[in-house]
C-alpha cells in the first residue's frame, strides 16, 4: 500500500516538475520579449529624431539594405505591436502554468498525506 | 525571501536567511550599476569623439586589421556616421546627428541607473533591519523583547460576559453554598464568626475571585486548580457566604456579577491568581535569549470605597482589612483570597453586598440609581452613563490626585486602587474598576503618584467606575470643602470616628 502510494508520488512530482519547467521557460522568453520592446521603442524615439536627409538601412544577415524612412517607421512600429501581442500570449501561458501547477501542488501534498499514513500504519503492524 | 515566523521569536536561521538574500539583492545591484556606470563613460568618450571628428577633413590613422595588425590608413569621410538604431537598424547621420542620438541613449542608461539606486537603497535600509532582527534573536544585552499575552477583554465591556439571569441559577448556587456550609460548619463555629460586616467583605471577596475562576473556567482549561486552591482556602468565608446566602435578597444583578467578572479576571493572569497584586509585569526570560517582559494584566481589585453614612458603620472597613490581612498572612504567595463571596449568578451579588443597617441586612438598591449611592457600601453607584465616561475619567485624574494628596486615613482606598491602577498598565485599569472588591478595610495612604496618572484612564465599563464616581461626588461635595479638599467619604468617616 505504502508502495503504491509511493510510486503515485513519483509521478505527480515529475509532473510537478515540468510544470515548473514550462512555467520557467516561458518567464524566460517574456523577459526576452521585454527586452526587445523597450528595444524597438528606443528605435523608434531615435528614427523620429532623425530627418529624411539620412539614409537608413536594414541590416538582412551580413548585408545593408538601404530602407525608406517611413518604411522603416512602419516596420519598427509592426514589430513593436507584435512583441506585444507575444507578451500577452506568454503572460497567459505563464498563467496557465501556474495555475496548473498549483493543482498539483494540492495532488502532491494529498498524497503525500496518504503516504505518510500508510507508512504510520506499516509501522504500527 | 522568507520572513521569520510571526508569533514565535524569529529563528536565527531564518533571519540569517532573509539576510543572506537582502544581501544578494544589493550586491546584483551594485554590480548593474557599476555596469550601467561604465556604459555611461563609453557614450561620453563617444561623444567627445564625435565632436572633434569631423574638425579634420581626414585622419591618418593606424587601421586594425584582424585582431593582431594594424595598418596604416586615413580616415576620409568624417562627418558620415553610420549609426546603430536598434535591432538591425541603421541609418546614415552626421557627427551632430550622431551625437544627439547619443545624448538620447545616455538618458536612458540614467533612467536605469535611477532606478538601480533606490533599489539598492531600498535593500540596504531592509538589510539593516534584518540585521538588528538578527542582533535581537541572538543575544542582546540591552535589547528587550516586550511580549504581552494579552487575555480575552471581556471584562472591557459591559456585561460582556454576563450570563442570563437564570431562575434555576440561584438554586444551584446556594447549593455550593450550603455545600461548604456543611464542611465547614464546624469551623464557623469554631471561628465565632457572626454575621457581621467583615463576613460580608469576606465573602464578597470570596465570590468575586470565585466568579473570576468560574469565567477563567470557560475560557481556558487551567482554571480547575485555581478554582480548587480556592475552594479549599476559602473555608471561612464560604461558610460565611452561605450564612448571608441564606438572608440576602437579590436586587443587584449586574454589580454582583460584573464584580465577580472582573475579579475573576484579573485573578487568572499566567496561571497565577494574582489577587492583591500590585505589580503585573512578570520580567522572564523567554525561550530566546532576548530578555522578555512579559506584560500580564491582571486586575487590580478595586478597593471599594464606603460609603460610611449614618447607616454603615465602620466594621466595613474593619472586617474588610481583617479579611485582607487574613487573606495576605494566609496565601503569602498571593493565591487567591478565601473571602470571596461564591458569586456564581448576578443574583448572588445582591445577596452578597447588602448593607447592614441597624443590625439588618437590607438590600442595596441598585448602584445605578444615585439614592443607593448615600447608603451603600461601594461608592461607585453613580447615576452617570456610560456616555461621560471620558469625561469623568479626566476629572477622576486630577481629583483622584487630589484626593490621594488630601486625604489620610480610610479614605484611602480610592487612593488605593487609583495607585495601584497607576502602577499597573493602563489596560490593567479596564478592569480595575470591575473587580469589586469588597472594602477590605485597609485604607492605605499613598504618594500620589502624578506621572502615572495619564494612565488612569480606562475604567472597568461593567460598572460604573469606582473613580469615577467618587470624583463626581468628590467633585461635587468639593465646594462643601473649603479649607481642605476632603472628600466626603473621609468626612463621614471621620465623623464616624470621632
Amino acid at each position: 500500500m505504502a508502495e503504491l502510494i509511493q510510486k503515485k508520488l513519483q509521478g505527480e512530482l515529475e509532473k510537478y516538475q515540468q510544470l515548473q519547467k514550462d512555467l520557467s521557460k516561458s518567464m524566460a522568453a517574456r523577459q526576452k520579449l521585454e527586452a526587445q520592446l523597450t528595444e524597438n521603442n528606443i528605435v523608434k524615439e531615435e528614427l523620429g529624431l532623425l530627418d529624411a536627409t539620412n539614409t537608413i538601412y536594414k541590416l538582412i544577415g551580413p548585408v545593408l539594405v538601404k530602407q525608406d524612412m517611413e518604411e522603416a517607421k512602419a516596420t519598427v512600429s509592426k514589430r513593436l505591436d507584435y512583441i506585444s501581442g507575444e507578451i500577452k500570449r506568454y503572460e497567459l501561458q505563464m498563467q496557465e502554468c501556474e495555475r496548473k501547477s498549483e493543482q498539483q501542488r494540492e495532488v502532491l501534498a494529498r498524497l503525500q498525506q496518504e503516504y505518510q499514513r500508510a507508512q504510520a500504519r506499516v509501522a504500527k503492524a | 525571501m522568507q520572513a521569520p515566523g510571526p508569533a514565535s521569536p524569529p529563528s536565527a536561521a531564518h533571519v540569517g536567511r532573509l539576510r543572506q538574500e537582502q544581501g544578494k539583492v544589493v550586491t546584483s545591484c551594485q554590480e548593474k550599476i557599476q555596469h550601467w556606470k561604465k556604459v555611461e563613460n563609453d557614450y561620453e568618450a563617444l561623444q567627445e569623439r564625435l565632436n572633434t571628428l569631423p574638425d579634420k577633413l581626414s585622419y591618418d590613422i593606424m587601421v586594425p586589421f584582424g585582431p593582431l595588425a594594424f595598418m596604416p590608413g586615413r580616415l576620409v569621410r568624417t562627418n558620415e556616421v553610420t549609426v546603430l538604431l536598434g535591432d538591425n537598424w541603421f541609418s546614415k547621420c552626421s557627427a551632430k546627428q550622431a551625437i544627439g542620438l547619443v545624448e538620447h541613449r545616455k538618458k536612458h542608461v540614467r533612467k536605469a541607473l535611477d532606478d538601480l539606486q533606490k533599489v539598492m537603497k531600498n535593500f540596504e535600509s531592509r538589510i539593516e533591519f534584518t540585521e538588528d532582527l538578527q542582533k535581537m534573536s541572538e543575544a542582546a544585552g540591552d535589547i528587550v523583547d516586550i511580549r504581552e499575552e494579552t487575555e480575552h477583554d471581556g471584562t472591557e465591556t459591559k456585561g460582556k460576559r454576563r450570563t442570563a439571569h437564570k431562575p434555576h441559577s440561584k438554586p444551584k448556587v446556594s447549593d455550593v453554598f450550603e455545600v461548604h456550609f456543611q464542611e465547614n460548619g464546624a469551623d464557623a463555629k469554631s471561628k465565632g464568626y457572626s454575621q457581621s460586616e467583615e463576613e460580608l467583605w469576606a465573602r464578597l471577596e470570596e465570590l468575586e475571585r470565585q466568579e473570576e475562576m468560574l469565567d477563567e473556567l470557560d475560557r481556558t482549561p487551567n482554571t480547575v486548580e485555581a478554582n480548587g486552591e480556592d475552594t479549599a482556602s476559602s473555608e471561612e468565608e464560604k461558610e460565611v457566604k452561605t450564612d448571608l446566602d441564606v438572608e440576602d435578597s437579590t436586587t443587584q444583578d449586574n454589580l454582583k456579577k460584573e464584580v465577580t467578572n472582573s475579579e475573576l479576571f484579573g485573578d487568572q493572569v499566567n496561571g497565577s491568581n494574582h489577587y492583591h497584586s500590585d505589580d503585573e509585569d512578570d520580567l522572564g526570560v523567554g525561550n530566546h535569549s532576548v530578555p522578555t517582559i512579559f506584560f500580564s494584566h491582571t486586575v487590580e481589585p478595586k478597593r471599594v470605597r464606603i460609603n460610611t453614612g449614618k447607616n454603615t458603620t465602620l466594621k466595613f472597613s474593619e472586617k474588610k482589612e481583617e479579611a485582607k490581612r487574613k487573606r495576605k498572612n494566609s496565601h503569602g504567595n498571593g493565591h487567591l483570597a478565601p473571602e470571596l463571596p461564591n458569586i456564581k449568578t448576578p443574583a448572588d451579588i445582591y445577596r452578597v453586598f447588602v448593607d447592614v443597617v441597624n443590625g439588618e441586612y437590607v438590600p442595596r438598591k441598585s448602584i445605578l440609581k444615585s439614592r443607593s449611592r448615600e447608603n451603600s457600601v461601594c461608592s461607585d453607584t453613580s447615576e452617570s452613563s456610560a456616555a461621560e465616561f471620558d469625561d469623568r475619567r479626566g476629572v477622576l485624574r486630577s481629583v483622584s490626585y487630589d484626593e490621594a494628596t488630601y486625604s489620610d486615613n480610610s479614605e484611602g482606598i480610592l487612593e488605593e486602587e487609583e495607585e495601584e491602577g497607576q502602577e499597573h498598565l493602563p489596560k490593567k485599569l479596564s478592569t480595575l474598576s470591575g473587580t469589586f472588591e469588597a472594602f477590605s478595610g485597609t485604607v492605605i495612604e499613598k504618594e500620589p503618584l502624578s506621572p502615572l496618572i495619564p494612565h488612569l484612564s480606562i475604567s472597568h465599563p461593567v460598572l460604573p467606575t469606582i473613580p469615577e464616581r467618587k470624583s463626581e461626588e468628590i467633585l461635587s461635595e468639593a465646594s462643601e470643602e473649603t479649607t481642605k479638599r476632603i472628600s466626603k467619604f473621609k468626612a463621614a468617616r471621620m465623623q464616624q470616628t470621632l
